[in-house]
């Protein structure tokens, strides 16, 4: 289980992490969301015990980070973001050292290190040195760093960046696979990965946790309006007039002219109606002939994108007065700086008369 | 420790740069070998080792140590070092002792220019010996001010120039003030040629080496919470 407790970092003025806090429950998969500088690396840097936090706590399976390190990185498992390695020594070597820093025991090391190369898909390339391994291997042989000594917590920092799209789906299975007996964090940017693999998705911006919730409640939650994507045969633009028929719509718009002769409108409603089944009653007798029908899911790129949209606003507002207070602070910088250039300036004076009395 | 240790000789050895500080290093030897031995007719080895701790350290360690921590941080590699559940002391103690490793190599192949002189006479084991001790306690404070430059930066150049300033330059300090002597390791250095070996300059060395790791720690510590 990782506790994290109001934990604030910061770099000089800035807050690059603003007072979090969330909590991630044995053999969770848990998914952190957010744009680019959101903090997602800083926290995961601090969870590991890398930084420090200026401020807050954070415990791993009951163990304090801050406090006991050592014993809390030896549950923890990471993946960075730029995927370290020691470039010069071989996939095997670079393994079998990092289950020498992670205190694996003597006699176990050679097997835990060829099973887990074996787990990876590691095994053709185990004897290449890593500089000559292409991104994908790479990625792997980190995600083997992160996972050797069997640690409980494992923490991947966007474990499929630069993948291509099977390699990708090699990592997901991987990672749903940790996920049964492991608790897991892991960041990306790709939202449809988080949905798929994640039962916790945890949105961060600009250093605050935005929403914390399962993939399906977001998308619920962030639906404001049901839309209907409808495609129709239209040859007398009747489409036009339908909405006197439709009193529960409130928008009908014109999605799509296809060449074909069909047409896309969109239907939009409140979200409590389903206009679907009306549809097929009224259309047909205004001799319109459907083609397709179907209701607009809202994804969670669609939640992201709203929440984090939210979020700018209020922030927005927070910096306008922070704005206004530094313009305020460097206003009496300055007076005070030709305050002091003043006195010296007097001093100077008096040294000089000094000197002409001499 | 042992694990950092290790890694760190492998890397010594599976880059050129192991190869070059010995090299150069044993290069320098010969010359001073050829000084100080064959052109003088002498069979005694102090003056080998004394001028070639003058000369040959100040270019040798600089490169032998600006990688340790400076690539490290570069790469990124450092993340995963910092992020085990190694104690901070017990990496920089592998990495020192990995960089000591490879002079302690060198001087047992300096022990080849002994076998030389025992071709010509009966040169003296003992304070050659002496000498060696004193050459490695010597390097290993050279070395841990090499490591701490190297830890306070992530370009290499950039520890290797610190280094070899902090070297050198107090060759010169003596000239603006006598005081200022005892900032230059070579006097630490200076009676072990005689064959004798002081308890304060074996102790001065050795606090100087404690020094410069409790202060590459006191670096490595402090920049989490900087960071």
């Amino acid at each position: 289980m990782i506790q994290v407790k109001n934990v604030t970092k910061k770099y000089g003025n800035f807050k690059a992490v603003d007072d979090i806090s969330f909590e991630v429950k044995d053999g969770e998969v848990v998914g952190f969301l957010g744009p680019n500088g959101a903090g997602k690396s800083t926290t995961m840097n601090m969870i590991t015990g890398y930084i420090d936090p200026t401020q807050g706590q954070i415990i791993v399976n009951g163990v304090d980070v801050g406090k006991r390190p050592r014993k809390a990185k030896k549950q923890i498992g990471y993946m960075p973001e730029s995927v370290p390695l020691y470039e010069e020594l071989t996939v095997k070597e670079f393994v079998r050292y990092m289950a020498e820093l992670k205190l694996v025991k003597h006699k176990d090391l050679k097997e835990e290190t060829n099973k887990l190369i074996e787990e990876v898909g590691l095994k053709e390339v185990e004897n290449k040195l890593i500089r000559n391994l292409s991104r994908g291997y790479k990625q792997r042989v980190s995600l083997a760093g992160a996972l050797i000594g069997n640690p409980d917590v494992i923490i991947l920092d966007e474990p499929t960046v630069g993948l291509d799209p099977k390699q990708i789906t090699e990592i997901r299975d991987l990672i749903k696979k940790l996920g049964k007996n492991h608790t897991v964090i892991l960041s990306s940017h790709i939202l449809s990965e988080v949905s798929q693999i994640c039962e916790k998705v945890v949105i961060i911006n600009k250093g605050k946790i935005v929403a914390i919730d399962t993939p399906s409640n977001l998308e619920e939650k962030t639906k404001s309006k049901n839309t209907i994507l409808v495609t129709v045969e239209d040859p007398n633009n009747k489409m036009e007039s339908i909405k006197d028929k439709l009193k529960e719509a409130d928008e009908i718009k014109l999605v799509k002219d296809n060449k074909d002769g069909t047409k896309q409108y969109a239907i939009v409603s409140d979200t409590n109606v389903d206009l679907r089944k009306k549809l097929f009653d009224i259309l047909p007798k205004e001799q319109i002939i459907i083609f397709e029908l179907k209701k607009d899911e809202s994804t969670l790129e669609d939640a992201f994108i709203s929440l984090i949209d939210d979020s700018k606003e209020t922030l927005k507002d927070n910096s306008q007065t922070t704005v206004e207070e530094q313009e305020e602070k460097n206003l009496e910088k300055n007076n005070k700086t030709k305050e002091s250039k003043n006195k010296q300036k007097e001093k100077n004076k008096k040294g000089s008369k000094k000197e002409d009395k001499k | 420790m042992w694990a950092v240790l290790k890694k760190e000789l492998k890397s010594y050895f599976l880059s050129p740069i192991g190869y070059i500080c010995i090299g150069i290093f044993l290069l320098i030897f010969s010359i001073f070998f050829y000084l100080t031995a064959i052109q003088s007719a002498s069979i005694d080895l102090g003056n080998l080792y004394y001028n070639t701790a003058m000369y040959g350290l100040m270019l040798i360690i600089p490169i032998l140590t600006m990688r340790l921590f400076a690539e490290e941080r570069k790469n990124g590699t450092e993340q995963l070092l910092l992020t085990s559940p190694r104690s901070v002391t017990g990496i920089v103690l592998g990495k020192f002792f990995a960089a000591t490793t490879v002079v302690l190599i060198t001087l047992i192949i300096s022990l080849m220019y002994f076998a030389i002189l025992m071709y010509f006479g009966t040169p003296n084991l003992v304070p050659t010996l002496i000498m060696m001790f004193g050459f490695l306690l010597l390097s290993m404070a050279a070395i841990s001010i090499g490591m701490f430059a190297s830890s306070i930066t992530e370009n290499q150049i950039v520890a290797a120039v610190i280094t070899a300033a902090v070297l050198i330059l107090p060759w010169f300090l003596p000239n603006i003030n006598e005081s200022l002597a005892a900032l230059d390791l070579m006097n630490y250095y200076s009676k072990f040629p005689a064959g004798l070996l002081s308890a304060t300059e074996v102790v001065g060395l050795v606090s100087f080496a404690v020094m410069f790791i409790l202060f590459t720690v006191i670096v490595l510590k402090r920049r989490k919470a900087v960071k």
